[in-house]
């Protein structure tokens, strides 16, 4: 043994070398073939007919043309802008407002507080996803029995269940979620704010409200834009929360590009099984992969502007 | 600022509050009612406290084997990651090595790809390496690649090591493996303890992973196992007893946070927005 260890103190140069290829490449390699390589082979599985059975036939551009007249996608797509919309407009009012708040207190109570606030962000999205289901149950929810409260008699109203509320009923859950994390961020912001902008609002007796809205928000434009666009794809890209809460339904009421994607090839417990369709699942992986690549161009473009001086 | 804020405010901050707290103390004492309880007023307040739910919730999910599956996933899929990560930021950042730029700039790529598209070719990938339906495999499918979240916040903690350190022992004749190892690993505790806590986070909670690769349900997580314990429970009315089981399945999760709490949320802003 001891020859090895002769061997790498004269040569120091192999010695570092071996170090470095040594650990980095089997995790290098994991890398590549597993997150990297799997984009290329999307595209080339994208111009398969594939039911991961038998051998994949290749089609050309037949699941594009296929995609490109499937009123399912547009649905789902249309779902996506509504969620995109709603979602990050909804999480960062009520974060920057919670964030302000914040912001002023300084006693150990506000520092519970931002933890707690937190807490949606870390639990699993099964726990998020059966907890809003029973705050939406028809037959014992929280949300009609506050409408009981208030004497409304919702008669057993299924939020989830219906075609025309079950997607609205997805936006306070990613609300509610978010909004920890945006008012940490939000908060962080504030703080960097010299105090001496605030002295003169101050001493010309300004309001709460018209200090957030005249000098904090555009202080922190620039953190806030980044958050809502961060947001936007956010709430674009994901999918686990309508899986488990609605499974795309009902009669696709709530299906979002993600889903239809994966329900092309896996199981969705409570739909209806279908033969998997891996060239199609590709195919849209690869449109949605488009439309993100763009908005991340668009938005490196926007927020390259103007940054606030102090 | 030293205004003090209104009662409207801290009243709008108690609310926001409440409305976090209140559906989790919910689910904890449905968890200890009786189903006929919970039918009668869901709002109510257990009579006497139903324990047995908790038991019935184990014996349901299966929760033995289930929890012992979960603990051999995150902590396996913890070593294996933070390794793996420690090391590659080591060797990435305070290292220098023809070709680094090329591979950091590979490892950064996966910051600017969406990630959605790759789901099914992963895969169909996993499926030819074997490492479907399989815990230790999908252990090294998600946890051996380099993950540049990771090395990005390892870096940020690696920079206030001082170079003089390990060019004094570099001179002294130490040879790599023992320079990180007595060296830069203790000095990188805190980074290492950030990434740890998120990646027990993530990998505890993961659903997606578990649910596409193991599909036998000897090898189910909790996530997972929680997932199919509602249509099997909702499916009998034992409402109670899915509580229960909900409230099983958070409490590694907010254990955690109540420790960690101040690294988890330094942590979270570490990688997030800049303004």
């Amino acid at each position: 043994m001891n020859w090895i260890k002769k061997f790498y103190s004269n040569h120091p140069k192999f010695a570092k070398y071996s170090f470095i290829y040594g650990f980095l490449a089997i995790p290098l390699t994991f890398y590549v073939v597993f997150y990297l390589f799997p984009n290329i082979l999307s595209v080339y599985y994208s111009f398969m007919k594939w039911s991961g059975l038998s051998d994949p036939k290749f089609i050309g551009l037949q699941n594009y043309t296929r995609l490109f007249n499937d009123p399912f996608f547009y649905e789902s797509l249309s779902h996506n802008l509504f969620l995109m919309l709603l979602v990050p407009f909804i999480t960062i009012s009520i974060a920057l407002v919670l964030a302000f708040f914040l912001a002023r207190g300084k006693s150990k109570v506000h520092d519970i507080l931002q933890a707690l606030f937190f807490v949606p962000n870390i639990i699993s999205s099964v726990v998020i996803g059966l907890l809003w289901a029973f705050i939406y149950n028809g037959d014992f929810g929280l949300l009609n029995t506050i409408f009981g409260l208030f004497g409304v008699d919702m008669d057993g109203f299924w939020w989830l269940g219906n075609v025309n509320t079950a997607l609205l009923a997805l936006v306070p859950v990613y609300v509610w979620v978010n909004v920890g994390f945006y008012t940490l961020i939000f908060t962080n912001a504030i703080k960097g704010i010299p105090d001496s902008l605030y002295e003169s609002a101050i001493l010309d007796g300004a309001t709460e409200g018209q200090i957030l809205r005249k000098i904090v928000i555009p202080m922190i434009m620039g953190v806030i834009s980044v958050s809502a666009l961060f947001l936007v794809l956010m709430t674009f890209r994901s999918y686990d929360l309508v899986l488990i809460l609605t499974g795309g339904g009902p009669g696709g009421a709530t299906q979002v590009v993600g889903l239809y994607m994966f329900s092309m090839v896996f199981q969705i417990l409570g739909t209806a099984a279908r033969t998997p369709s891996y060239g199609y699942a590709s195919a849209i992986g690869i449109i949605l992969f488009i439309i993100l690549i763009i908005a991340k161009f668009i938005i490196d473009k926007i927020t390259k502007s103007d940054d606030i001086e102090y | 600022m030293k205004k003090r804020n209104s009662i409207f405010a801290e009243i709008l901050l108690a609310f926001w509050a409440s409305l976090i707290i209140l559906p989790l103390i919910w689910i904890v004492y449905v968890s200890l009612k009786t189903n006929y309880e919970f039918y009668l007023n869901p709002w109510a307040l257990p009579e006497s406290l139903q324990f047995e739910n908790y038991i019935n919730a184990i014996i349901t999910l299966n929760l033995g084997p289930v929890f012992l599956n979960t603990l051999y996933f995150v902590f396996g899929g913890l070593i294996v990651g933070v390794a793996v990560n420690t090391l590659a930021a080591y060797i990435l950042t305070r290292l220098e090595w023809k070709g680094k730029k090329f591979i950091l700039g590979l490892i950064m790529l996966s910051l600017f790809l969406p990630g959605i598209n790759i789901l099914v070719p992963q895969y169909v990938l996993a499926v030819f390496f074997k490492l479907n339906n399989s815990l230790t495999g999908l252990i090294l499918l998600i946890n051996v690649a380099l993950s540049a979240f990771d090395i990005l916040l390892m870096s940020s903690f690696m920079r206030s090591i001082p170079k003089e350190l390990e060019e004094s022992a570099r001179i002294d004749g130490a040879t790599m493996w023992v320079i990180f190892w007595k060296i830069i690993f203790p000095l990188s505790m805190p980074g290492i303890i950030t990434i740890s806590i998120f990646r027990f986070l993530n990998l505890y909670n993961d659903f997606i992973n578990p649910f596409i690769y193991l599909t036998d349900p000897s090898k189910h997580t909790v996530a997972v196992s929680v997932y199919y314990a509602n249509t099997v429970l909702r499916y009998t009315s034992n409402y109670v007893t899915l509580f229960a089981a909900i409230v099983v399945s958070l409490v590694p999760t907010l254990v955690i946070y109540a420790i960690f709490q101040k690294r988890v949320v330094a942590g979270a802003t570490i990688g997030a927005v800049k303004g």
